[in-house]
């Protein structure tokens, strides 16, 4: 063994972003739990009772809130894991499925409130679909009064959902394959004469799924309490219960404020009940489906239905860029009336006022988000080397909590603990800054930066290290001469995911930075509140156009760096 | 009288030496200052207005505006409470913002205001609070000088005049249009604030003696006044946009189903936001603008600064500003956002009325004389009760 000395201080990573994700996930569930047990010095409550709970549970329109939550959510959840999981089944290794990993990184950077919009004047009853085929084949002259947008079921917002999840899910399943030792099982499996789908589903998705399980509960998570699409796609009367719960935050009668929070901590229950649900399916598939996996029979009903599950990667890559060149088409348009397929006329106004309008905004997301997903980088490698280097030596690895809480973010609902943390940082004097901003993001930007990095971390051939340590003695060499270069193309990756992820932030936003900062995400939602179509796309393809510009420079910068390293080029 | 009334601004003005130096400390204080403006951010008309008010300020003052576009005020008034709470009684994160109704009524209630700065303004002496009634009660709820008005709006209706030939008059012909017209009409969900106006202004012109309107609402007396409201909402319903099963969440939504011809009659707060909209080519130009014959609901929008604001003489001169005749001519013309002033335009120098009669009255719009009668806003109590009820009833 190598005396390493500085390996002793990487367990500062680990404790760091375990002590303030434990204290914010603290501070943020004091600041719920009290109100909803009617203490609130603020308006007057000081005495706890019960009385927040009988007002939330007899609001009018509650069940109806609950069971949109629940029918949304979990249709979103069902069909993001199970066609994600189909989708590889089928179609991994094709040519559709290489043409699907190329467009992951475009399709993950798009924030959901721009995708939301874009959809919605895609599928909406005088949307794009309808007027292409209008008046022509249908007749309409006039849209259709079909409950298509914000329908009482939240259909389309779990539509929605599930194509934004849906490349999650399979980029999540992409970086686990690389422990799967998949380049064995195929050709054995073959061997024995299995159909492809057959090894997929019988022996390389079960094994697969323990690492994305994480990944599915945090889907489960978003899908029950996102607000930003909710609002947009979502029904209005009465809304999903994130979106009545940000209602009764904002509404002018104060005593709301402590129903808002039993609906914070009820719809923390669901998001826990379904997180349960999950686990029970899970455990109770592997049971029953024991037997069947190990049957023996060589061939797939799966097979036959291929073709059909190759419907969810084109059309999600159909959807998404139909929905962008829409969001094109309306900002440059000025006047467009049903059902005519493109604008009578056309403007270049809303560009020109939307780029001069966006110019703060912009730069607050760029620097926020390149701060985040920076800081989140150091902290995720230093954790990961920690974890790289107890291996090593054998010493108490801190990562295995870590992990727990890094989800604390991901699996409570945003709206339920932001609330609460806007009181705590109030008091403590530290709202409004640019810091607790930063802070805020980088909540959610970690868990994203580990999930895209462990895998490629994990799976780094040990005797580059050991060489690396050999020659140059030191652990700092080795890590910034060796290491990190070879693992620029992950890192970069990573680094625009998580610069996608503080992009997208808006609840965050809004509540820590006391409004006072703006970003493209906020000011899209702020438009899309409003009726101008127009503004709303640039804002919304601004919105886009930057993660997916970061996502192009972490390509590239590897392919320019390294144009001379054969064994570089991935 | 009027000139009478304009001497005494004079007088006020020029001779009352104790306001105009205070004045002047006022504006030197402000020199340097940035006001955080907190103000909804939906519209892109009324953000550019915003930017251009906040470059006047910043060159003849040096008050730096920044607008922090919002998209509920409500959630604002929570911050500045949460300040409160916390004993943040300085270095608010709000300067100043752009309210009225029930969150100028919570935040009046909650002792979250500065104080009656409205009267420091100078240009607040040729506010119309003569005429204008709810310049002095937001609401009903009595202003008490702790906010400044900023412009006033009427309930008004927009149709389509190529598909509705003939536009309604009244709540009952409103009826008989939807009924005539299946799912060519509807209303913002409760509590989105226009809605609540829609039912307040059917309840208005329907209940046999509006007179009990301006008294707090008394609970035992409420389902026999309202019944006839919600026997016509009963009827009303079915006929609606996708039957009534939803509503959209804004005016400002329905302004886009309006432009694609999902319905034929919209509404809106501001009679100069059709031409407006067909100015920029959000709307068709066929769009025009009706109010019912027995009057439609007026208030008025203010603004106000928040007790613990860091930047009080900033924000009261802008304030100021927003009130100066300049501003507010610039604000009511349709081709840069179209809101009613608030002042009383004959008390204005020669000058400064030559400003408002430039401005083009385009036909989608109604001249303020075409406006009819404005009715008071309820008695704030009645919001609260009707949307309660309105919410038990439909919102299942």
């Amino acid at each position: 063994m190598l005396p390493l000395t500085s390996l002793g201080k990487s367990g500062f990573f680990p404790v760091f972003i375990m002590a303030s994700l434990g204290l914010t996930f603290l501070a943020g569930l004091l600041g719920t739990v009290l109100p909803s047990l009617d203490y609130l010095p603020v308006i007057g409550h000081t005495r706890f009772s019960w009385s927040p709970w009988q007002a939330f549970l007899s609001y009018p329109g509650i069940w109806a809130s609950i069971r949109v939550t629940l029918i949304s959510g979990i249709t979103a959840c069902v069909s993001a894991v199970g066609l994600s999981v189909l989708w590889t089944c089928c179609a991994h290794g094709s040519r559709t499925w290489a043409l699907f990993e190329k467009a992951l990184s475009p399709l993950l950077s798009i924030p959901h409130a721009a995708f939301a919009i874009g959809f919605g004047f895609l599928i909406a009853p005088s949307g794009w679909l309808v007027r292409l085929v209008s008046p022509g084949l249908t007749g309409f002259s006039s849209p259709p009064d079909w409950i298509i947008l914000n329908d009482p079921y939240g259909l389309s917002l779990a539509a929605a959902l599930a194509i934004k999840e849906i490349p999650f899910l399979v980029m999540v399943m992409i970086s686990a394959m690389g422990q799967l030792d998949m380049e064995n099982t195929l050709p054995a499996g073959r061997a024995l004469g299995y159909t492809k789908e057959q090894i997929w589903l019988k022996i390389l998705i079960p094994r697969l799924y323990p690492h994305i399980r994480l990944s599915v509960f945090a889907v489960i998570a978003y899908s029950f309490s996102v607000v930003d699409m909710a609002l947009i796609l979502g029904p209005g009367s009465p809304p999903t219960l994130a979106v009545q719960i940000l209602k009764w935050f904002n509404d002018p009668d104060l005593s709301l404020k402590l129903v808002a929070a039993c609906g914070s901590l009820f719809l923390f229950a669901l998001v826990g009940a379904g997180i349960a649900a999950a686990f029970l399916v899970e455990k109770s598939l592997g049971f029953f489906l024991r037997s069947w996996m190990t049957n023996g029979r060589r061939r797939s009903i799966l097979t036959r239905l291929k073709p059909l599950f190759f419907l969810p990667g084109l059309g999600i890559m159909g959807i998404t860029g139909a929905a962008t060149l829409l969001l094109v088409i309306w900002s440059l348009a000025r006047q467009w009336q049903f059902p005519e397929v493109l604008p009578a006329s056309w403007s270049l106004n809303f560009w020109t006022t939307g780029l001069v309008s966006s110019f703060h905004p912009f730069v607050t997301t760029l620097w926020t988000g390149m701060a985040a997903a920076f800081a989140g980088l150091v902290l995720t490698i230093g954790c990961l080397e920690h974890g790289a280097g107890s291996k090593r030596k054998g010493t108490r690895n801190l990562n295995t909590p870590v992990f727990y809480f890094l989800y604390l973010p991901l699996l409570v609902p945003q709206i339920s603990f932001m609330a609460g943390i806007q009181l705590s940082l109030v008091v403590l004097n530290l709202d409004g800054s640019w810091i607790t901003l930063l802070w805020s993001h980088l909540v959610f930007v970690l868990p994203y930066l580990f999930i895209v990095l462990q895998a490629t971390y994990l799976s780094y051939d040990q005797r580059f290290w050991d060489q690396a340590l050999l020659l140059k003695r030191s652990y700092f060499l080795a890590l910034f001469r060796i290491k990190l270069p070879m693992l620029v193309r992950p890192v970069l990756f990573s680094f625009a995911i998580g610069f996608s992820v503080s992009v997208a932030q808006y609840i965050p936003t809004m509540v820590v930075g006391a409004g006072r900062f703006s970003t493209l995400t906020t000011e899209a939602v702020a438009l899309a509140s409003g009726s101008d179509r127009r503004a709303l796309a640039v804002y919304a393809l601004l919105q886009q156009a930057l993660p997916m510009s970061i996502y192009a420079l972490a390509l590239m910068v590897p392919k320019i760096l390294y144009y001379n390293r054969k064994g570089m080029q991935v | 009288m009027k000139q009478m009334l304009l001497g005494v601004y004079f007088v006020i003005l020029s001779c009352s030496p104790a306001l105009g130096a205070e004045w002047e400390d006022i504006v030197a204080a402000a020199s340097g200052q940035t006001v955080y403006f907190n103000a909804w951010g939906g519209s892109q008309p009324v953000n550019a207005y915003i930017e251009w008010a906040a470059r006047e300020v910043n060159e003849k003052y040096k008050v730096r505006v920044v607008h922090v576009k919002v998209t509920d005020i409500g959630d604002v008034v929570s911050r500045i409470l949460v300040e409160k709470s916390a004993g943040k009684n300085t270095g608010g994160s709000v300067d100043l913002m752009w309210l009225n109704g029930e969150n100028f009524k919570t935040m009046k209630e909650n002792n979250l205001l500065y104080g009656p700065f409205s009267r420091k303004l100078p240009h607040y002496a040729l506010a119309d609070i003569k005429n204008k009634k709810n310049l002095l009660y937001d609401f009903t709820v009595p202003v008490d000088n702790l906010e400044s008005p900023w412009g006033t709006a009427q309930l008004v209706f927009l149709y389509d005049s190529r598909r509705v030939p003939e536009h309604p008059k009244s709540m009952g012909d409103l009826l008989a249009f939807a009924e005539k017209n299946q799912g060519k009409f509807t209303y913002p969900a409760i509590p989105e604030f226009h809605g609540t106006t829609f039912i307040k202004q059917a309840l208005m012109e329907l209940m046999e003696d509006p007179e009990v309107l301006n008294h707090p609402v008394i609970a035992s007396d409420f389902d026999a006044h309202t019944k006839p409201l919600w026997d016509f909402l009963d009827r009303l319903h079915p006929r609606l946009w996708r039957s009534g099963k939803i509503f959209p969440g804004s005016a400002s939504q329905m302004f886009s189903l309006l432009n694609d011809g999902e319905i034929h009659i919209s509404l809106s707060f501001n009679p100069n936001a059709a031409a407006n909209a067909v100015e920029n080519g959000e709307l068709p130009p066929a769009v025009r603008t009706y109010v019912h014959a027995s009057g439609t609901i007026g208030n008025a929008h203010f603004v106000a600064i928040p007790f613990n604001s860091s930047a009080r003489e900033g924000a009261m001169v802008f304030a100021d500003f927003l009130l100066s005749p300049r501003a507010q001519a610039e604000k009511a013309d349709p081709r840069i956002w179209g809101d009613p002033t608030v002042l009383d335009i004959q008390r204005l120098s020669t000058e400064d009325r030559a400003l408002f009669e430039a401005i083009p009255k385009p036909p989608a719009t109604l001249a303020p004389e075409d406006l009819g009668r404005v009715l008071p806003e309820p008695h704030a109590s009645w919001v609260q009760a009707l949307e309660k009820a309105w919410l038990k009833k439909f919102n299942q």
